[in-house]
């Protein structure tokens, strides 16, 4: 034991690279803090609609810290977009680049980027970045991102890997350039500031950490995390039978036609590799579910870290063994100037499709099929007074059951992680909203199996606003349902329905601008999760307690799990 | 109030600690017990039986339980039931809908505590002003109560949308269905937290209504055996947020005692910062499987509405709305095992040896190399006095646990143990960093008091790198959660939801506000049978915020002169700046929660007059410890005969029954006039 005695410049030693490994996971989270805390965006700190991290020199992550999935693979391509048009001789200290949308090696245009290089002394040793959903970037609509968008320049600003500080010095020209540009300003320039402070505090801190233990340690310990992550990935695959595995899917449509979009893949496993080729999926699409290279890779890399290390930190290393082949030009590979203003309706059908492939294998790993669909909307107007607001959220859906376990209920999608649903305390202050339900989806039946699905969610919004609003949503998954396993049945499907005054319901899956009443109901109902076995075989106990806690009714319960008990009993 | 001796008794999960003081000699003193968790009272009558307290002698009595948080964890509260508005029944399974886990594609919540067929519905509405939308639909309450009873439910829980601030058509229900189900606990949310947020309440109210009656006959049983023994002291509870209530007060609001053990400590870590005349603290408390810290500034410790019963990295955990000292925990004690994962990295914790097996060394079947193992190797801790020798251990055992990780490191099995206590050592550094550096706050304004068995052990060579001015271990640090519970005072925190933009707020409405709020602290106290003269001015703060924005920042507000919108803004953006760095000075700011503490003075102990030191040389001899890169031969101390005013230099140890303390080579200890120990880098003069 030694009051913190290092000699500077030593290389490594297990129990230093340990040391300095958990300090860069401790940086990734507190960039997460500074950013979660100190955004302006409803859909940033409630949403945690963020990610933050660190590369090293060459681009590889060595911590990250997510708030959702979808950012799991962006940071790489991100930061080589701008070591490509910035190369790294040309980097200053203090300097902060920005970049945003799909074609930076991004999501959309709403997820905006900043990077940071970091020094040690003259070297470039490292980057941070910050990625930060924002509310409004301008664009077509209020929110920017439209489900009837057909070109990305519907979507809002782009930022093409611009100098946002040049060593240390704001480029006041750029910030007034989006001020004038979004239609809540003083939001998006508050995220721009909540990204700025977290990859400073990753350049003050990864500076600590050389002082304190020398630069070779450091650069020593980034290269055995990600020898580390690939080791531990590889451990994992070795466990997987080798094979071939495929699978199909129906993409519901691109909110300008209903035309079901087919995608596909072909997964191939060896002991070293997984290799996912989406070849023979449709060609984009004109409407904005599209999605680009790099969250094509970020939905991949999602579930390959779910089946080989859902619990190791995220890193480049351990996706060394993850190849992803994809022709351009795919509705998982668009190219300019599709729109992809909502990416993960696609990307979600790549992780959902390599899950498919391979859940029959992966039991302890994977669950039968969920909503999938983010299910996101947005529900806004201008008040009597003329003010914008829109409420923007995501909405929990039901999961496939487990071979051993019944699937989770009212859980948000597999492209978000730790994301909040809005309580309706809080949406009844900040919206001209009333919530007058939220519920379970029990109504809808479906998942039934062994091992039942979990249930989606009801959640009812009546509009107070004297001059009424707007509905914008892009809910997939409202036609194709969630699929069982070993004869578990389908789950539900995912769907908005406004229900007017006169007692009109106009129901549907993606729709923008559809105008709102005041006193007009807008209910959104996701769907309940795929089961997994044979319903017959479920235990008369649990057909019994699910029943009593109204879960299924009584013709479901004689008809399809075949009790005899729930006549006496009710 | 006969007698001159205060006690506190605190029940942990190994052993019941009891302190004591005698106010007329000024005389402390601590014995243990084992505890007893088939009836937890057998073990607090052992313990001050162990202590030799007197029953008649006792003048106050504080007590600080698990048994609060025993029924949730081991989930052996009572059948619970939830009412709430209709179309929210399912609020209570739906939560917030996260997945904390993201990876794990097979993630399940937290199960609710109410099924739900014991989750009712009823006609009722109110908007978040306060309007009336729908009528509470009393006539329906008569069903659901013939439900509950039919159901054979032992505690009925209510949540109401918007009761935080509109509590009335909760209080009617509440009312009517006490009414139609005695012997039933009926809690309502808005007799527990008045904050927004339907989730967390209703997860607050239920985990109050399930532990309801188990405290209940908990508190009466101890009291009556208490009483039994002679006892005729007032007796109080020790709360989560710091403070005590009696114990009649405590019996309606369980949850609020959830954390009192570990919170104790933090109490007692202020009151040592009053003693030394730092009001700055952080402290840390290191047991045997996690290691507890939290930032005390200008001698008020930090409390925190956002507490999770089990949460963790894997899981969203059970929200608690109650005060809480804000605490961070890791998983890094002495019963931590170093262990290598898939990928061939070595980590230390968080799965532990716990108390059984616990550590190799133990002998009891444990072959874990753990962070206590590798102190016995590297002589940091003495053999023959683990527990001032009540436990034997054996060192061997220690080296064969680390033998595998020490040869596939390639280096020898004290390179290996010492590399070990760097690791956990830099895990608590980064927890700590946590709770200052990151919140804004530069540690060289602390001093550290570590207590803890394994508390004292480490903080000196967390020291520099944390560059606290100095580290104190306390007297008592063994049980020192008891200790804290001696000099704590009554205390209710009232934090109220009100959602209003500062600007045009007037003073006189805020003053409202928070004279509201302090009638109903003040008068929480006096119920209590404090006196009114016993009860200083509450102190009161603001959440506030950016509009638009989510997460608050407690500003305190020192008088009603500071009630300007002027004044409260300049404040906000002052703080808001420590804590991240930038403030927007154009942008609106908005209040979210007002919030009180009340005390009431309670004629606490003076400390100061320190125990006469024993007979005898403190220097018990020497021995060889390993440090992280020499082994030095270093002098051993025997803290109970160490006299006040003594000084001497690091490399050193001290040892006591509970714990040893390790002082560096380079710094130098003190003992004040408490009885502390007082490190401090070699540098400073003490």
């Amino acid at each position: 034991m030694s009051p913190s005695q290092t000699t500077p410049g030593a290389s490594a030693d297990a129990f230093t690279r340990e040391v300095i490994r958990n300090k860069l996971l401790a940086i990734a989270g507190e960039m997460g803090i500074v950013l979660a805390r100190t955004s302006m965006s409803p859909i940033v700190y409630e949403v945690l609609d963020f990610a933050c991290g660190i590369t090293d020199a060459q681009a590889q992550v060595i911590a990250q810290d997510n708030g959702l999935c979808l950012f799991t693979g962006t940071f790489t391509p991100q930061v080589e977009s701008i070591l490509q048009r910035h190369p790294a001789e040309t980097m200053r200290p203090g300097d902060i680049f920005m970049t945003n949308g799909p074609y930076g090696g991004g999501t959309h245009t709403a997820d905006v980027a900043l990077v940071m290089p970091i020094f040690a002394g003259e070297r470039l040793i490292a980057f941070g970045i910050s990625v930060t959903h924002w509310t409004e970037i301008g664009g077509k609509v209020l929110g920017s991102l439209s489900p009837d968008s057909t070109e990305i320049f519907q979507e809002g600003l782009q930022f093409p890997q611009l100098k946002l500080y040049r060593a240390g010095e704001i480029n006041t020209e750029l910030i007034e350039l989006i001020r004038e540009n979004v239609r809540l300003p003083q939001m998006s320039l508050g995220d721009l500031s909540a990204g700025v402070a977290a990859v400073r505090i990753a350049g003050e801190r990864l500076g600590g950490i050389v002082a304190r233990y020398g630069l070779a340690a450091t650069l020593a310990t980034f290269g055995a995390i990600l020898d580390h992550g690939e080791a531990i990935a590889r451990d994992a695959l070795g466990r997987i039978p080798p094979g071939v595995y495929e699978a199909e899917e129906i993409i519901d449509g691109d909110g300008i036609t209903e035309d079901p979009i087919p995608v596909r893949v072909r997964v191939e496993i060896t002991p070293e590799r997984l290799i996912a080729d989406f070849t023979g999926s449709s060609p984009q699409v004109r409407g904005p579910i599209n999605c680009a290279r790099g969250a094509l890779m970020s939905a991949c890399k999602t579930l390959f870290k779910a089946i080989t290390a859902p619990d190791a930190p995220s890193n480049e290393g351990l996706f060394r063994p993850l190849e992803v082949i994809a022709p351009e030009g795919t509705v998982f590979t668009a190219v300019r100037p599709a729109a992809t203003g909502w990416y993960y309706e696609s990307s979600a059908f790549a992780t959902e499709l390599i899950w498919k492939a391979l859940a029959p294998l992966l039991p302890e790993r994977l669950s039968a099929g969920s909503y999938v669909s983010l299910c996101a909307y947005y529900i806004g107007g201008t008040r009597p007074n003329g003010d914008y607001w829109v409420q923007a959220t995501p909405q929990d859906g039901g999961w496939g059951a487990g071979s051993d376990i019944d699937g989770e209920s009212g859980l948000i999608a597999t492209t978000d992680g730790d994301t909040y649903n809005y309580p309706a305390e809080v949406i009844e202050h900040a919206f001209p909203l009333a919530m007058e339900r939220n519920a379970l989806n029990v109504e809808a039946g479906g998942g039934a199996g062994r091992r039942r699905g979990g249930f989606g969610t009801i959640r009812e919004f009546r509009v107070l606003n004297p001059t009424g609003g707007f509905l914008l949503a892009s809910i997939g998954r409202s036609v194709q349902r969630p699929w069982g396993v070993a004869g578990g049945h389908e789950g539900t499907s995912n769907f908005y329905e406004v229900v007017r005054g006169d007692g009109e319901v106009v129901r549907g899956g993606r729709v923008t601008g559809l105008p709102l009443a005041a006193g007009d109901l807008v209910r959104v109902v996701t769907g309940n999760g795929g089961g997994w076995g044979n319903p017959r075989d479920r235990e008369a106990e649990l057909v019994l307690a699910d029943l009593r806690d109204g879960y299924i009714i009584a013709e479901i319960a004689r008809e399809i799990y075949g009790s005899d008990e729930s006549q006496e009993t009710l | 109030m006969s007698g001159a001796i205060r006690v506190a008794v605190d029940i942990g999960g190994t052993f019941t600690d009891v302190v004591a003081f005698d106010e007329t000699t000024g005389r402390v003193w601590a014995a243990k017990a084992s505890t007893t968790p088939a009836n937890f009272a057998d073990g607090v009558l052992d313990a001050l039986r162990a202590g030799e307290v007197e029953a008649a002698a006792i003048a106050s009595f504080v007590h600080g339980s698990t048994v609060v948080i025993n029924a949730i964890t081991q989930r052996c509260g009572v059948k619970t039931a939830l009412l709430t508005t209709a179309g929210f029944r399912d609020v209570l399974e739906i939560g917030r809908g996260n997945r904390p886990d993201m990876y794990n594609l097979k993630y399940h919540k937290p199960r609710p505590f109410v099924p739900r067929h014991l989750r009712f519905e009823v006609a009722e509405r109110v908007g978040a002003d306060g309007a009336v939308w729908t009528p509470l639909a009393l006539n329906d309450l008569e069903a659901i109560a013939v439900s509950c009873h039919e159901a054979g439910v032992e505690a009925l829980a209510i949540c109401f949308l918007h009761a935080y601030a509109h509590p009335e058509h909760e209080q009617q229900a509440a009312a009517f269905l006490r009414g139609r189900l005695p012997g039933i606990a009926v809690c309502a949310s808005s007799e527990i937290t008045r904050e927004w947020r339907e989730f967390e309440r209703s997860s607050t109210v239920v985990l109050n209504a399930y532990v309801q009656p188990i405290l209940n006959g908990y508190l009466s049983d101890l009291e009556a055996r208490l009483r039994a023994d002679g006892v005729s002291a007032p007796l109080f509870a020790m709360l989560s947020n710091g403070g005590v209530a009696t114990f009649a007060a405590s019996r309606q609001t369980p949850i609020a005692m959830v954390e009192s053990g570990p919170v104790a400590g933090i109490t007692g870590a202020a009151l040592i910062g009053g003693f030394i005349d730092d009001p700055n603290i952080i402290s840390l408390d290191i047991g045997g499987t996690t290691a507890k810290c939290s930032l005390i500034e200008g001698g008020e410790v930090k409390i925190t509405t956002d507490y999770r019963m089990e949460a963790s990295p894997r899981s969203s955990g059970y929200p608690l709305k109650v005060p809480v000292v804000d605490i961070v925990e890791i998983g890094a004690g002495g019963g931590s095992i170093a262990w290598f994962d898939a990928g061939g990295a070595l980590k230390v914790g968080p799965l532990s040896a716990g108390a059984d097996p616990g550590p190799a060394c133990y002998g009891r079947g444990g072959v874990e190399p753990t962070v206590t193992d590798a102190l016995l190797i590297t002589g940091v801790l003495n053999p023959d006095y683990f527990l001032g020798g009540r436990l034997a251990v054996d060192v061997e055992l220690a080296r064969r646990a680390y033998a595998p990780l020490a040869a596939r490191l390639g280096v020898s099995i004290a390179a290996a143990a010492a590399g070990v206590i760097r690791v956990v050592n830099e895990q608590t550094i980064d927890a700590l960093k946590l709770i200052s550096v990151r919140r804004g706050y530069d540690p060289r304004d602390f001093t550290l008091v570590a207590s803890g068995g394994g508390g004292p052990t480490h903080a000196a060579a967390l020291m520099a790198e944390l560059g606290v001015r100095r580290v104190v271990i306390p007297p008592f640090p063994g049980a020192f959660s008891a200790w804290g519970m001696l000099l704590t005072e009554p205390r209710v925190d009232r934090v109220q939801t009100r959602v209003l933009p500062l600007a045009s707020t007037p003073p006189a409405e805020l003053e409202r506000l928070f004279a509201a709020a302090e009638t109903e602290a003040i008068a929480a106290l006096t119920a209590q049978g404090f006196g009114a003269e016993t009860i200083p001015p509450p102190r009161r703060g603001l959440d506030m915020r950016y509009q638009g924005q989510e997460h608050t920042v407690e500003v305190p507000v020192t008088g009603s002169e500071d009630l300007a919108s002027e004044t409260l803004t300049r404040a906000f953006h002052e703080r808001h700046r420590q804590r991240y760095t930038f403030a927007l000075d154009d942008t609106p700011v908005e209040i979210v929660n007002i919030r009180v503490t009340a005390t009431a003075d309670m004629a606490r102990p003076t400390l100061g007059t320190p125990n006469a030191p024993g007979n005898g040389d403190p220097l018990k001899g020497s021995r060889l410890v390993s440090f992280e890169d020499q082994s030095l031969p270093t002098p051993i101390y025997d803290r109970a005969l160490l006299p006040a005013g003594f000084t001497g230099a690091g490399p050193a140890i001290v040892e006591e029954p509970s714990t040893t303390t390790v002082v560096h080579a380079g710094q130098r200890f003190a003992v004040d006039a408490l009885g502390n120990l007082i490190i401090s880098a070699g540098t400073e003069r003490l």
